[in-house]
């Protein structure tokens, strides 16, 4: 009676249990959802937009406030305010004493490896390396790719992955090259990667074209100026040379336009008139874009406008009060190349705003204010600087603030983006322009024995500078900065080029002081000095005049000490050396005397 | 045609599973008893048996000892049993309670009050897909006291778990409806450590909406013996819960209280007032001056002037004019221009003019955001049961406002449980609980937010200008802290609602003799909803000029079906053999939608929506599923109530794994051995009962591995890979990169887990103890560790690398004893310790570290191999440097031991400022120096309720505390250093700062700026004793006499006082030593946290 009842009920079991699991294999498979497979990418188009994500690495930002590793967005910006220019002396790191404080020991070269910023550049770098490498290791299987196409996209490709590995070498020096091939990613720094630049950017002269259809994508001119870039950095003076000859006399920018200086030294600093003659390589910045975030608008520099202003935010990046004292000229308008120092301009230092001050009126290079606000210049069509009203902390960061990444009142609306507590802004970061180009062709020049050459080089600099179109006047309406300028110039301007065999009389060595600080005035804020600093070999020797000029001054950077073979070259991120260790040897080398 | 086939496949086999189950119940034949003929006999007895409340107990079963002759009670709960006339014992027993013998001499009344008292031995306990008795538990079981654990205040099950249950730890804080979190033994991985829950049967991993009164009983299985038929889901610990069935006649319960919570009294920082920080910014320039060399006469402030006329300024701010003395053309009223509500963006906010006097009194931000709050709850049960069935209805109002002024928790949930009793044999039911939440919150993340801004915002700083719209930091001199008040009260229009149904219904049925089988469907439904606006800015120094409408809503369900078929046979009273087989099948879906708009004509909450505003629109969304398949079983075998044995196994297949490791399995095997049943311990008279009890087993987890784990992917983000290619200045373009390393050869991680325990009671049932004693390794373990950046940053896969052991020791004893005939207590006493040590990070770092907080570039946690979880790394402190020649000859020591006339000991190194102690004696103080410098897990944690009765009076405390833990309190990081921004500073820099003549201070001198040698990183500084003992809630309740009530129509009315939070014993400066836990990888660290609120309540219990 019993038996049959357990025999149904085992067989039904038996069959539910038998037919389980062909429900379970199926029940068990879920897709990845919201995400693209590499099928799916391996196309054409699918190739193009992996392109366009190689260029968007470029300013390294992923979020709000946040670049591609995830830190905060400044601890990446690909300008290298912080590690070229507040490095080089050309600024402080500004605000108040205690706000990121790891920009305080890169300034005074006291950062030891364990430093989360530089391995925030690390990172951000790297992401633009493998998105590069990607493309290169995808696009074999699209099919549908054209062949002229297909060396295009190779060769933009790996002009970014030198681009990337430039950032890379002039920061850290000895770095793992990873490309497209490589399959185990733990690998060593210890092989100089100089050659590999060399060949990518070589790629990308033999392969791209001379213009763009769109003027975001780099060209074959650019390509030629930056592989003379990467010749400079190694003394290879006459193989710069030959790029830079090619480049000054025939390069275009990718919309076709004959490379030159433009007339007006600020247009290089403007949405309105970026993309122009001088832009030969450049990173796309956007404001208002559908993103509601400032992401995509130069979103590094976040923190480097004045405080209590209109931008509202952050009082970083003050230029240094050595930086201003260079603008100071001579009768003949030429630059006080040695002991500027010894005639500094009139700043109000410890002067409330509220008090009276009037601004320096002995004469001045008018690219000083393009360069740095100070208290009674206009400051673009925002008003004249009100001095310590706008700066965050005199007393740790002196008294001025930066200028040449900040957008004009009239046209904010447009090309400053307010979707975040601090501005962003579309204007243009310029990797590299003309003017660039010109001093380092005049570099390179000079160490060929070439002086008259070179000298006509920084002479093209210099006249635009001389250039009336540079005069920054006074407005008509102080307090209505919008009714414009008048003709009378704020400040007491004169500069001049260098009489006709001035370097020749000067010699090798004057005429590379010269260039070198040329370079300095023209280039400034810009990102740049730090690594020319390191690469002349006069880091030591300038930045420790800077400290004892500047540091009994403004106390930010008071104790700042440049180590002769040690601080050319940041330390290998802590962080890095520890992820790329097994059995506790990392395959990274530490840069020499960092400990 | 493929997805033809399997569609039907699916269908198919779920029709075939019912068949299969379905089939079998009709099998089933009316299965009698065997029922011995009873004859008749003479004697009667008669009797009432009552609950301890003294209730009549209908249906509880009379059977004379050693025949089968026995009656049920009636029900008014009398019985009458023929007896023989020389007398004999009477068995009562009944389902829930103790069952009672009683011995008679012959015929007349026995009269018996059954006792549902927790402590007994027999007491049922739910267990893993099973119902155990206490005294046959293999496993570690913590058994907690509802009835004590639910008089905690508050809305959450799990913050009323803290110090109730040996073995779990729960860490939270005192905002309403947040969260604890919540550890069993320890940590198990670096994600998510919570639990799984089981109500009613069902998993699932959030119970923060359960109604506590609706819990009937509560376990949570700690080891592997216990847990592991819960397989993949069971290594953090299981929490079992089981919601209150009718019983007995109806029943109607009302439980309600009101209360009133304060917020802490006093200068809950130690903030210095405003004349004081005239003095502190005078004291740092002056300092900072000399060390410069410069004159200290020279020394300005944007707020107070010159050195030769310092003092408070009058108007903060008017126009473009900073720190104004006296009145002056621009402090002119009628230049006054400000559009607190303005939508011109910056250019508009460019055209106000504020003027805002001074607050030289000071204004008191703590308390003008904390402010008294009510707190309120309402809760209704109708029950009742009989042969046929039960119901249980419950609702529950729930309010608690938040002493943080637009915080709150509003919580509305309906419960109905019933059950049926189809014939003898088969009965079907349903759980189901369904939940509506309003709860605004604030995240507490880094002093950027506002209970940091109160402990930021100088005081001088009044919370209104002169035309009372928000005053802030505006003005140079003022620091970057934004209004507090303004950005509470600017959070009025913010909402959430959430809405969740969750539940269970089941059919069971009793096979043959000794077969039950069981089917059970269930899981939940959600939908939660949140909007948020944000107000535009013009009092901050730091304004958003935009403003916002936010909403995002989530949505989803899950379903787990369970199918169980259990056996139980005793076999001769020797050999009580209980069988489980079952399958179950889990699968969730989930999806999250969220936008924002900008630029809005008018902020009428009822205008905006996403649709109203003209500015950007952004939206996004993103849809989640997982799915697990299971096959369980289970043995429990039990020879002469002596010898006990366990064995459970689990075969979990998840979705999240490759077809190559998709499927794990987890044993487990328990033993007891319940000595105090032998012969040779029968005269030990004090001890009632002892058993040994040991377990081992492997537990699996796989909840933090995120669904795409098997997967590489690529994709794009506007913000990340678009690009304005075409350089337009306005446009861009979309791109890719890869955004998911996939790792298709996961495996499942194993918990490898044993446990020691032995369970006693003593003094004839005075005193119940529980000892555990436990060890855990995690292998396998599944972590997404960094991996280095030539890598890119796509998202990295988990992967089996870490690994890391915990042991510690749960201890609970209860007592319950008499010290007079009316006066009775009952103790309850928890102990919880964990040591937990990370084993394996990675096969390259042997670290992570997290919060950089403003130490940006540098981190406060480090989760390092050898140390426990979240510890704080840093340098140590060992003093200030006193005088130059100190620096002096530290450097010189220090470039002999580096061979280096370059290197000094110390960076930034300064009289007045830290001197770091050279952890690795190489001379000098460079990054390897750092080291651990405290833990936030606590040596042991502990709990202590004491509960007497007296009469018709009622006491209860609940005491909990800490000890041995350590916290990171950041807040002293903006208050003791000038330097960290220009906020408020405490009365500790001002007066306990080093000076020349005061080297014995506790801060270092006051200077602008910040340096290695003071607060740019972490250093001991900020580590302090966390440890604390609590009064977490007392209770004094009067039970009006039950004579009194009876005419009413009531049953028990019960009226008490409570007072939660009572006081704290602690050293810790900070305003609440116990702490939110935000990460499992970062906790610890106080930087303004929502601090637990002393309570006074009122409430009422009434039975009808």
């Amino acid at each position: 009676m019993k038996k049959p009842r357990y025999i149904i009920m085992a067989a039904a079991l038996a069959i539910a249990m038998q037919i389980l699991p062909a429900c379970k294999d199926e029940f068990l498979e879920k897709p990845v959802l919201g995400a693209l497979s590499e099928e799916l990418v391996a196309t054409r188009a699918g190739v193009n937009a992996l392109l366009i994500g190689a260029y968007a690495a470029l300013d390294a930002q992923q979020g709000d406030q946040q670049n591609l590793s995830g830190g905060n967005a400044w601890e990446a910006s690909p300008t290298n305010w912080i590690y070229g220019s507040v490095a080089g002396g050309d600024a402080h790191k500004g605000s108040d004493g205690t706000d990121q404080p790891a920009i305080n020991v890169i300034a005074k070269f006291l950062t030891d490896p364990s430093n989360g910023f530089l391995n925030s550049k690390w990172r951000a770098v790297y992401e633009g390396i493998s998105r590069t490498n990607l493309i290169l290791s995808i696009m074999p299987k699209a099919a549908d790719i054209p062949d002229a196409e297909r060396k295009t996209i190779e060769a933009e490709a790996r002009f970014l992955r030198a681009h990337y590995y430039f950032e890379l070498k002039k920061m850290f020096n000895m770095v793992p090259w990873i490309d497209e091939t490589t399959t185990d990613y733990n690998q060593p720094n210890n092989v100089d990667i100089w050659p590999n630049i060399e060949a990518d950017f070589q790629f990308a002269t033999d392969n791209l074209p001379a213009t763009q259809a769109q003027v975001g994508r780099v060209n074959k001119w650019a390509a030629m100026a930056y592989l003379g870039k990467t010749y400079l950095y190694q003394k290879k003076y006459q193989e710069a040379k030959t790029q830079f000859d090619q480049v000054i006399a025939s390069g275009v920018t990718s919309n076709n336009l004959k490379y030159g200086l433009v007339d007006k030294f600020k247009d290089n600093f403007d949405a309105a008139t970026e993309n122009n003659k001088e832009s030969v390589f450049a990173i796309q910045m956007v404001a208002n874009d559908v993103t509601n975030s400032i992401a995509n608008a130069n979103q590094g520099e976040m923190l480097t406008y004045p405080y209590n202003s209109p931008f509202r935010c952050c009082g970083f990046y003050q230029p240094a009060i050595d930086l201003v004292n260079s603008y100071r000229t001579d009768a003949n308008g030429l630059p006080v190349v040695n002991n500027y120092n010894a005639n500094p301009v009139k700043n109000d230092m410890g002067i409330l705003s509220k008090d009276p001050f009037t601004p320096d009126a002995g004469t001045l290079d008018p690219r000083l204010d393009w360069t740095a606000g100070r208290r009674g210049i206009p400051y673009l069509d925002w008003g004249n600087h009100p001095g310590q009203n706008w700066i965050r902390e005199q007393s740790t960061a002196g008294p001025y603030s930066p200028k040449k990444h900040v957008y004009w009142k009239a046209t904010a609306d447009k090309f400053s983006d307010q979707h975040s507590w601090a501005p962003g802004s579309a204007i243009n970061y310029v990797v590299i322009r003309f003017a660039d180009v010109l001093l380092m062709a005049a570099e390179a020049e000079t160490q060929l024995g070439n002086l008259g050459q070179a000298q006509g080089y920084v002479n093209m600099v210099r006249a635009r500078a001389a250039n009336p179109a540079n005069i920054v006047y006074t407005y008509v309406d102080n307090n209505d900065p919008a009714k414009g300028f008048t003709t009378t110039p704020a400040a007491n301007y004169n500069v001049a080029p260098y009489p006709s065999g001035a370097f020749t009389a000067l010699g090798k060595e004057g005429a590379l002081n010269a260039i070198y600080f040329e370079r300095k005035l023209e280039l400034a804020m810009e990102g740049h000095r730090f690594f020319d600093l390191v690469r002349w070999g006069i880091a030591d020797q300038v930045l420790n005049a800077f400290f004892a000029y500047e540091g009994a001054i403004v106390p930010d950077v008071r104790g700042g000490q440049f180590v002769k073979n040690k601080n050319e070259y940041y330390p290998i991120p802590l962080r890095q050396i520890e992820l790329q260790s097994t059995n506790g040897e990392s395959s990274l080398t530490q840069n020499p005397n960092y400990r | 045609m493929k997805k033809f086939t399997h569609r039907w496949q699916r269908k198919s086999c779920l029709v075939l599973m019912l068949l299969a189950f379905g089939g079998a119940v009709p099998l089933q034949a009316a299965v009698t008893a065997d029922k011995a003929t009873i004859k008749p006999l003479a004697w009667p007895i008669t009797g009432k048996v009552t609950s301890s409340a003294g209730e009549p107990l209908p249906g509880v079963t009379v059977l004379l000892k050693g025949t089968s002759n026995g009656t049920a009670t009636d029900a008014n709960g009398n019985y009458s049993l023929s007896v023989p006339e020389n007398g004999g014992t009477l068995v009562f027993s009944f389902i829930g309670y103790t069952t009672q013998e009683k011995t008679f001499s012959g015929p007349g009344t026995v009269n018996v009050t059954m006792a549902d008292d927790a402590r007994a031995l027999e007491e049922v306990v739910v267990t893993g897909y099973a119902v155990q008795q206490k005294k046959d538990l293999t496993g570690s079981v913590a058994v907690v006291n509802v009835e004590e654990m639910t008089k905690q205040p508050t809305a959450q099950v799990t913050s009323m778990l803290q110090g109730r249950a040996a073995g779990v730890t729960v860490v939270g804080n005192g905002q309403p409806g947040e969260a604890p979190q919540i550890r069993i033994r320890g940590f198990n991985t670096f994600g998510n450590n919570n639990p799984l829950y089981v109500v009613d049967g069902v998993p699932t991993t959030n119970i923060n909406d359960l109604n506590p009164n609706d819990i009937a009983n509560l376990q949570v299985l700690k080891d592997a013996g216990s847990a592991s038929i819960y397989g993949s889901r069971a290594a953090n610990g299981v929490v079992i819960i089981t919601t209150r069935k009718g019983k007995d006649k109806i029943k109607v319960q009302y439980d309600g209280y009101y209360g009133t919570q304060r917020p802490k009294t006093g200068n809950v920082w130690n903030l210095a007032n405003p004349t004081e920080m005239a003095e502190i910014t005078r004291q740092a320039l002056t300092n900072t001056a000399i060390a410069n060399g410069k004159d200290p006469a020279a020394i300005s402030h944007p707020q107070y002037g010159t050195a030769s006329n310092w003092g408070l300024p009058d108007y903060l701010v008017a126009g473009n004019s900073f720190g104004i003395k006296g009145e002056t053309p621009a402090t002119d009223p009628s230049l006054y221009r400000t559009n607190p509500n303005y939508t011109g963006g910056n250019t508009e906010l460019g055209t106000f003019y504020r003027i805002v006097e001074a607050n030289k009194e000071g204004t008191d931000w703590f308390h003008e955001i904390f402010r008294p709050a009510p707190i309120t709850s309402h809760n209704v049960a109708v029950s009742g049961g009989g042969d046929q069935g039960s119901y249980y209805f419950s609702a529950n109002y729930f309010n608690q406002q938040g002493a943080l002024i637009n915080t709150y928790l509003k919580r509305y949930t309906v419960r109905s449980n019933s059950q049926f009793n189809v014939n003898k044999n088969i009965r079907v039911g349903e759980n189901i609980g369904y939940s509506a939440t309003d709860n605004p919150r604030i995240t507490a993340v880094g002093g950027d937010d506002p209970i940091g801004y109160a402990f930021r915002q100088q005081p001088i700083i009044p919370i209104r200008d002169i035309m009372g719209n928000y005053a802030g930091s505006f003005a140079t001199g003022l620091g970057n802290s934004r209004n507090p008040v303004a950005a509470m009260e600017r959070r009025i229009n913010n909402k959430s609602l959430g809405t969740r149904l969750f539940g269970n219904a089941f059919a069971e049925a009793d096979i043959f003799r000794d077969f039950t089988l069981r089917t059970s469907f269930g899981g939940e439904y959600y939908a939660n909803t949140d909007n948020s606006f944000t107000f535009p800015e013009y009092e901050n120094s730091e304004n958003n000029t935009f403003n916002q409408y936010t909403q995002n809503a989530s949505s989803g369900y899950n379903w787990t079906w369970t199918n169980t078929l259990a056996y139980h046979k005793n076999f001769n009273e020797v050999h009580d053999l209980r069988v489980l087989v079952g399958t179950e099948a889990f699968d969730s879906r989930g999806i999250n939608l969220g936008g924002t708009t900008q630029s809005y004509f008018s902020f009428d909450p009822n205008y905006t929506t996403l649709g109203t505003g003209f500015g950007g629109q952004t939206n996004s969304s993103s849809r989640s599923a997982e799915s697990l398949f299971s096959l369980i079983g289970r043995v429990d075998y039990n020879l002469k109530d002596k010898y006990l044995l366990g064995a459970v196994i689990r075969r979990d297949g998840s979705s999240k794994f490759g077809a190559s490791n998709r499927y794990g399995v987890f044993p487990a095997v328990s033993a007891g051995w319940r000595i105090s049943q032998e012969e040779f311990m029968k005269g030990i008279s004090w001890l009632a009962d002892l058993k040994i009890r040991g377990g081992y087993g492997i537990m699996g987890n796989q909840i933090n591995i995120t669904a795409g784990n098997i997967f590489t992917t690529y994709g794009g983000e506007r913000r990340n890979t678009y690009y304005d290619i075409a350089g337009t200045n306005q446009n861009i373009e979309l791109g890719f990169r890869k955004t998911r390393i996939g790792n298709p050869d996961a495996k499942w991680e194993s918990n490898i887990n044993s446990n020691i325990g032995l369970d006693a009671t003593l003094f004839g049932g005075v005193f119940d103890v529980t000892v555990d004693y436990y060890r855990k390794q995690i292998v396998d373990l599944l972590f997404n560790p960094e991996l280095p950046g030539t890598y890119s940053t796509a998202e990295r896969p988990y992967v089996n690398i870490a690994e890391m052991k915990n042991s510690g020791i749960d201890a609970a004893i209860t007592g319950h004893f008499s010290a007079t005939q009316d006066l009775k207590f009952d103790i309850t006493g928890t102990l919880t310790t964990y040591n937990n040590k990370i084993l394996k990070v990675s096969n390259g770092a042997q670290n992570f570290d997290a919060e950089g907080r403003r130490f940006n570039g540098s981190n406060i946690i480090r989760n390092m191999v050898g140390e426990s979880m979240s510890s704080f790394f840093g340098y140590q402190i060992e003093g200030f440097w006193n005088n130059q020649a100190e620096i002096d000859a530290a450097n010189a020591q220090a470039r002999t031991a580096a061979d280096d006339a370059n290197v000094v000991y110390q960076s930034d190194v300064a009289v007045g400022r830290f001197r770091y102690t050279d952890i690795n004696g190489d001379g000098l103080i460079t990054a390897n120096d750092r080291t651990v410098l405290g833990s936030p897990n606590p040596d042991f944690s502990y709990g202590l309720n004491v509960a007497a009765t007296y009469r018709n009076f009622d006491f209860n405390i609940f005491l909990y505390g800490t000890q041995g833990n350590e916290i990171w309190n950041q807040v002293k990081w903006w208050t003791d250093f000038y330097g960290n921004f220009a906020g408020v500073k405490s009365k500790t820099a001002l007066y306990d700062s080093w000076m020349p003549e005061r080297t014995n201070a506790t801060a270092p001198i006051l200077e602008t700026g910040g340096s290695f040698s003071t607060s740019s990183v972490p250093n001991s500084y900020y580590v302090e004793n966390g440890s604390y003992l609590r009064a977490r809630n007392a209770q004094l309740g009067y039970t009006l006499p039950a004579n009194l009530l009876s005419k009413y129509g009531v049953g028990r009315l019960r009226v008490y006082l409570q007072g939660a939070n009572l006081f704290t014993i602690t050293k810790y400066s900070g305003l609440d030593p116990e702490l939110n836990a935000a990460t499992t990888t970062a906790f610890g660290i106080d930087e303004g946290n929502y601090p637990n609120m002393r309570q006074y309540l009122i409430g009422v219990n009434v039975t009808f």
